[in-house]
């Protein structure tokens, strides 16, 4: 009896929820369904976002200059071993270097090699490819500090390539797992020289393997980039550069940019352009995803106000008794909405918990439907998402129970016992 | 076009496409296994691994001895999945592939046998992945054609053989004939022998009931100079 006043209508509220488990259980699982694709789709974004700046992150270099036109190249050679890469000539290398807003930069020359195609059918065998990258270990290594030789079993005494040798590797993790490749092995690729008729089946030897990154490197094989030129009979010729400038910001870049774009064969792109413009694709599918959100909220919040204006509609006689025996408007109207409040909280507990569980699954799904070009998780459910899901989903109830609980705290007391006793 | 070009540079970050784990398995099953068995009506795939099986650890530890050679420590482990694919041309099982991954002198080797549900029998040798110098004399049909109809106790009968009766006309597996090799291709060819002796140890144990088991016990013996 000296329970506080709210604490009673919240006990009254679940004793009338209870009433009807099953409409009860149905409408929270209605509302549950629909927070948790709310938080999963809102983790996505999130991940997705966060996933791609560690990849552009981990690329290393803030600014890429490169061929004009050599972005598609760089696509075909992604996609299908496309061996038409376009090249800069290599005195760009020095031109830019004396640029005194650079910090650190580092030459990369990309060649594609061909391996012998996998498949099992005589003579029609899917072609194969293993990107070859050149690169100055000194220079590359400030841009990437996070590779790492593999110690251990199998990689004793790994180290990086000379600089001067011509046929010493060192393998992405990946390349070394496919190729099943330690330290010490041989390694062979064939290689197309250019402007040569022939092409060339090379043996290299394994003198490091680098540690897993998630990124493209790990699919890379690595020689000095002296030697890559040379095997690929480009020896003036480079393909990158990367990258650092003292002071990164847009208006600096634009400053870097603006001074080299006047070279006819060079384009300048930023990481944070890349950044940018990825993000941007991607908001407009997530615009279409929040819509998809919205509607199931929207479904969700009808099913919420229908459930409890029906269970109004069956407590008519009961709402006019307790009216004729004292209980105001106010008591009538916050007992409704409460019942409201409780369906939408419940539902986005559990919808929180199961997108919380179910976040692998959704990755896995969101994965299988489409190639995201990024590694790492890409569903990020923070306590910040579950909190706006909760807060939202209350702020929902709060303005859904508004209707039925006015409909209710509106019945006239001698209508509504009669209305109740006819039903 | 700077767009474009901006989206297009997007590639050069993208990691790779992922790559095939340390297990061997059909780059497109469906459409492989069609090509082997053109009345296939169906295929089923399982993944073997030794620690589902009874007494995993043994059994891997075995595989040394039946092979002949060490185990790679780092590609050839306790952990490696294997995949069998059992094909059906309606409710007639018409075939088991099953391969391998065996390292060569400059890359991995991709050794894929298809058996004889019943017997265990080679019915037909091919690789998936084979880069090396000795390539083409390896996948010449002529070559594979020479292991059709083998089984892995012919495997066991030519170590047999070598301790007992060198040079013996009934050690099947002493009369293949090397294809020409440069001393370059020699190591590919022996990784390939390897890896076909080592398919079929695996599907001995995984398929055939360990059936093959008393002549790798005959060839034990003979080795050690006791004589059955």
């Amino acid at each position: 009896m000296n329970q506080p006043i709210l604490m009673r209508y919240t006990t009254l509220a679940f004793r009338n929820l209870r009433r009807r488990r099953v409409r009860t259980a149905l409408t929270v699982a209605g509302v549950a369904l629909a927070v948790m694709v709310g938080v999963a789709l809102g983790g996505f974004m999130l991940g997705y976002r966060g996933a791609i700046d560690r990849s552009i992150d981990m690329l290393g270099f803030q600014v890429m200059i490169m061929a004009k036109g050599c972005p598609y190249e760089a696509a075909t050679m992604m996609l299908k071993g496309g061996t038409g890469l376009l090249y800069l000539p290599a005195d760009t290398f020095d031109k830019v270097r004396s640029d005194q807003a650079v910090e650190s930069i580092t030459p990369v020359f990309v060649g594609v090699a061909q391996k012998e195609g996998s498949g099992i059918r005589d003579g029609a065998k899917e072609a194969a490819f293993t990107v070859i990258s050149g690169v100055e270990p000194a220079s590359y290594l400030v841009m990437k500090p996070w590779l790492r030789l593999k110690a251990g079993a199998g990689f004793e005494n790994g180290r990086w390539f000379k600089p001067e040798s011509e046929d010493e590797i060192v393998l992405g993790f990946e390349a070394a797992e496919y190729e099943q490749r330690k330290v010490g092995d041989d390694f062979y690729a064939t290689i197309q020289p250019a402007g040569k008729p022939d092409a060339l089946r090379r043996r290299f030897k394994v003198v490091g393997v680098l540690e897993r990154t998630g990124t493209q490197d790990d699919g890379t094989v690595f020689m000095p980039i002296r030697a890559a030129r040379l095997a690929f009979n480009r020896p003036n010729e480079l393909t990158i550069l990367g990258i650092k400038l003292k002071d990164f910001n847009s208006f600096k870049l634009r400053e870097f940019e603006n001074r080299w774009l006047k070279l006819p064969e060079v384009q300048v792109v930023g990481l944070q352009q890349v950044k940018t413009t990825l993000i941007g694709l991607v908001a407009t599918a997530q615009t279409m995803i929040a819509a998809v959100a919205a509607i199931a909220i929207l479904v969700a919040l009808l099913g919420v106000v229908n459930a409890i204006l029906m269970s109004v509609y069956e407590r008519t006689g009961e709402i006019g008794i307790m009216k004729a025996l004292g209980a105001r408007r106010g008591d009538i109207f916050q007992l409704v909405w409460l019942e409201t409040l409780i369906l939408c909280l419940l539902g986005s507990l559990v919808g929180s918990a199961a997108a919380v569980v179910g976040a692998g699954v959704v990755e896995r799904a969101i994965r299988s439907l489409a190639d995201l070009g990024v590694s790492g998780s890409i569903v990020s459910i923070t306590p910040k998402v579950l909190a706006y899901a909760v807060l939202g989903s209350t702020a929902l109830g709060c303005f859904a129970g508004l209707y039925p609980a006015w409909r209710a705290s509106s019945m006239r007391p001698v209508d509504a016992i009669r209305e109740g006793a006819s039903q | 076009m700077k767009r474009t070009a901006i989206l297009m540079a997007a590639a050069l970050i993208a990691p790779t496409g992922a790559w095939a784990a340390i297990g061997c398995t059909l780059s497109n099953p469906a459409q492989d296994l069609k090509y082997l068995f053109p009345s296939m009506t169906s295929y089923k795939e399982e993944l073997k691994e030794f620690s589902r099986l009874e007494k995993g650890r043994d059994l891997y530890a075995g595989i040394r001895d039946r092979l002949g050679s060490d185990l790679d420590p780092l590609y050839e482990t306790f952990e490696t999945p294997y995949t069998v694919y059992t094909v059906f041309s309606g409710k007639t099982k018409a075939g088991i592939v099953h391969g391998v991954n065996v390292p060569g002198k400059g890359g991995v080797i991709q050794v894929f046998l298809w058996t004889d549900p019943s017997t265990g029998e080679i019915r037909k040798f091919f690789f998936q992945r084979l880069e090396s110098p000795a390539a083409k004399a390896l996948r010449d049909k002529a070559f594979r054609a020479r292991f059709e109809g083998m089984t892995l106790a012919d495997f066991y009968k030519h170590d047999y053989y070598a301790a007992a009766d060198p040079g013996s006309a009934a050690d099947r597996l002493g009369r293949v004939v090397p294809p020409p090799l440069d001393p370059d291709g020699k190591p590919d060819y022996d990784a390939t022998l390897r890896g076909i002796r080592k398919n079929l140890i695996l599907l001995d144990l995984f398929v055939y009931g360990r059936r093959f088991e008393p002549f790798f016990e005959r060839a034990r013996a003979a080795q050690k100079g006791a004589r059955p």
